[in-house]
C-alpha cells in the first residue's frame, strides 16, 4: 500500500498540522518507507485472537467523587500575563489579527 | 576530581562545579547553581533526611516541576512552566534527592538518538562524534559523565535501557503501573514509565524503591506496596535464565555478541542455569510498536494547539484551524511530525482495522510469548540491549525505520508491560555495551537482585574479546 502526495495532505488537515511544500517530497518518502515496513504484520496469523493485552492493574481504581479543584503550586494570577477578579484577560474577540 | 562530599550544600556545590563542566555535551535544558543551593539547604534542614539524602538528581524534561521550565525539547513548550510537581518528584524531595536540574532529550520523547531535540543534540561522553542513545539521552550522558549519581529518564520503547547501553551505565524500566505517571508528559500512554539511571544497580534501585507505589492521581498504578531495595545476591544458585534466540541474529554487531558470550560465562560461573529458548513474535515488536506509539501520540499531542498550550501562531486563513495548524507546524520537529502522521493515518476510517487493531493483537502475541517463557520456568530473560553499540551522529536521521531498528532489543518489553534492566558488560572499540535482564511484571526484586550480583563480577570497563 503507498501513501501518495494528496493522502499525506488529507492525513495533515486531520491532524491540523501545517506541512510546508519544500517537506512534502520528504515526508512521501519516508511515510511509505514506514508503512512498507509495519505492513510486516499482515504475516502474522491472528483470526483466533482473544482479548486485546493491556498492561497494568486488571481494574482502574477510582478515586471518591469528591467535587473540588486539585492544588496549584502557584495562584492563576502566576499563571497568565493578566488576571483580574477571578478572571483571565484575554484579547478582544477579533482583536487576534492585529498581533 | 573529587567525589567525597559532607552535607548536601557541598553536594550542590560541586554538583554546580562537574555541570559548568560538562556544558559541552548539551545534557542539560536548564539548571541554576541558586535552585540547587535551595535544594541543598532544604535537604539539610530536614528532620529525617530519608534514604535519598543529598542525592543530586537529573530529571529529563518531559517530568514536570513547578521551578523550571518543562519543554520536553520542543519549541511549542518553550518556556512552559508547570502549575504541579509530577508525583515522583514529591516522593523523591521526601527522601531527601534534590531535584534541580532537567536534562535534554529527544523532542517529546521521540527518538532513539537525542538528534531530535529542537535545542541541539547531546554528545555522548566517550564519543563527542557519537550519540548517547535516547530518548532520555541527556540523563544518560549526565549519569555517565559522573555529573549526577542517578537521573530519570521514560521509557515508551526502551528509551532508558538503549541509552543506559550506550553510555555504559544502568538503566531500570519498571513494570508499567509502578510507578506514577503524573505529570510525565504524555506520549504513548499504555506504554509511558517513568525509569532510572544510575551509576550502580544500588543506586537505581534506591531511586526506583522511592518512587514506586500506588498513586490516587495515576488510576493505571497498581495497588502493591513500594519496591524494597533488593539484597545483590552472593550467587545466583536456583536461578534459571533464559537465552532467546531471537535475539542473538547472525549479524549481532561481533562486540556485543562477545560481551554477551561472557555474561552469559558469568551466569554459569555464578551458578545460574542458562536456558536456550525462542520468543517466536520478537521480531515483530518494532512494527507493532511503530504503530501504537504513534496512534497513541497522535491523540495525546492534539493538545498543543497554541490554545491549550504552545505559542500561538496565525495561519494564512486567520480562522481557528489556520491557528491549530500553523502553531502545529511550526511548533513540532520532523520527527515529532511524521510520528502524529503516521499516527493519525493509522487511526483513520479506511486504516484503523488493517493497522491498528492488527498491531493490537500483535501486541497480545508478544506478551504472549513472555508469559509463556515464565510459566516455562524461566526466571529472568537475558538478552543484548542493543544491536550495535552507539552510534554516529547523523548516521541515521534520514532514515527513520533505521533509527527504530536501534531498539529492536528493548521495545518489546514496553509493549508486555515488563520490568527489565540493562547493566554494563564490557566495551568493543572503547564503545560501552549493555545486558539486558528482563523479569515477569513486579519481580522488580529479583530483578535488581540478580543485575547487581553480575554488576559484582562483569569488568564493564575493559575490552571485551
Amino acid at each position: 500500500m503507498s501513501i501518495g502526495r494528496d493522502e499525506v495532505l488529507h492525513v495533515a488537515k486531520l491532524a491540523e498540522l501545517a506541512v510546508r511544500d519544500e517537506d512534502l517530497a520528504r515526508l512521501v518518502g519516508q511515510l511509505n518507507r514506514i508503512v512498507d515496513y509495519v505492513a510486516q504484520l499482515n504475516e502474522v496469523p491472528t483470526d483466533r485472537m482473544a482479548e486485546p493485552f493491556l498492561p497494568g492493574p486488571p481494574a482502574v481504581t477510582l478515586r471518591e467523587d469528591v467535587p473540588g479543584a486539585d492544588a496549584l503550586a502557584r495562584s492563576p494570577a502566576e499563571l497568565a500575563p493578566e488576571f483580574k477578579d477571578g478572571f483571565f484577560l484575554v484579547p478582544r474577540h477579533g482583536a487576534m489579527e492585529d498581533q | 576530581m573529587s567525589t567525597v562530599v559532607s552535607g548536601a550544600a557541598a553536594v550542590a556545590t560541586e554538583t554546580g562545579k562537574r555541570l559548568a563542566a560538562a556544558e559541552g555535551l548539551n545534557a542539560t535544558l536548564s539548571w541554576s547553581q541558586d535552585l540547587l543551593d535551595a535544594e541543598a539547604t532544604r535537604v539539610d534542614s530536614m528532620a529525617e533526611p530519608g534514604p535519598l539524602a543529598g542525592m543530586a538528581l537529573a530529571l529529563k524534561d518531559n517530568i514536570v516541576t513547578v521551578e523550571q521550565p518543562s519543554t520536553c525539547a520542543s519549541r511549542i513548550l518553550e518556556g512552559y512552566v508547570s502549575p504541579y510537581n509530577a508525583t515522583v518528584v514529591g516522593r523523591l524531595r521526601a527522601a531527601g534527592a534534590m531535584i534541580a536540574v532537567k536534562a535534554n532529550m529527544d523532542e517529546f520523547a521521540m527518538g532513539s538518538s537525542t538528534e531530535h531535540s529542537a535545542f541541539g543534540r547531546v554528545k555522548h561522553p566517550l564519543a563527542p562524534d557519537r550519540v548517547p542513545g535516547g530518548s532520555s539521552g541527556g540523563s544518560a550522558a549526565l549519569v555517565a559523565a559522573g555529573v549526577v549519581p542517578a537521573a530519570l529518564g521514560s521509557e515508551t520503547g526502551g528509551s532508558v535501557r538503549q541509552p543506559a547501553s550506550f553510555c555504559g551505565v544502568v538503566g531500570v524500566k519498571p513494570s508499567y503501573g509502578r510507578v506514577s505517571r503524573y505529570g510525565l508528559v504524555a506520549f504513548g500512554s499504555s506504554l509511558d514509565c517513568i525509569s532510572v539511571f544510575g551509576r550502580t544497580v544500588k543506586d537505581a534501585a534506591q531511586v526506583l524503591s522511592v518512587m514506586s507505589g500506588s498513586d490516587p492521581l495515576d488510576a493505571t498504578t497498581v495497588n502493591r506496596p513500594p519496591m524494597r531495595v533488593p539484597e545483590p545476591l552472593q550467587n545466583l544458585r536456583g536461578l534459571t535464565v533464559g537465552v532467546p534466540r531471537e535475539y542473538f541474529p547472525p549479524d549481532l554487531h561481533a562486540g556485543v555478541a562477545a560481551a554477551l558470550r561472557a555474561t552469559i560465562a558469568r551466569v554459569r560461573e555464578l551458578g545460574g542455569e542458562i536456558r536456550e529458548l525462542s520468543l517466536p513474535n520478537s521480531s515483530y515488536a518494532v512494527p507493532t510498536y511503530y504503530i501504537i506509539a504513534p496512534a497513541e501520540a497522535a491523540a495525546n499531542l492534539a493538545r498543543y494547539d497554541g490554545v491549550r498550550y504552545g505559542p500561538r501562531r496565525i495561519g494564512p486563513e486567520g480562522d481557528i484551524r489556520s491557528l491549530y495548524r500553523a502553531t502545529r507546524g511550526q511548533g513540532f520537529g520532523q520527527e515529532v511530525q511524521r510520528r502524529i502522521l503516521i499516527g493519525t493515518y493509522v487511526l483513520s476510517a479506511g486504516y484503523y482495522d488493517a493497522y491498528y487493531k492488527k498491531a493490537q493483537q500483535v501486541r497480545s502475541l508478544i506478551a504472549q510469548d513472555f508469559r509463556r517463557a515464565f510459566e516455562s520456568g524461566i526466571d529472568l530473560l537475558l538478552t543484548p540491549t542493543t544491536p550495535t553499540p552507539a552510534f554516529k551522529a547523523g548516521e541515521k536521521t534520514d532514515d527513520p525505520v533505521a533509527m527504530y531498528l536501534a531498539d529492536i532489543f528493548v521495545c518489546s518489553v514496553n509493549l508486555a508491560g515488563l520490568p527489565a534492566v540493562s547493566i554494563p558488560a564490557g566495551r568493543s572499540e572503547g564503545l560501552p555495551i549493555g545486558a539486558q535482564l528482563i523479569a515477569p511484571a513486579f519481580e522488580e526484586e529479583r530483578l535488581l537482585a540478580a543485575a547487581a550480583a553480575l554488576e559484582r563480577v562483569i569488568p564493564a570497563a575493559a575490552e571485551v574479546r
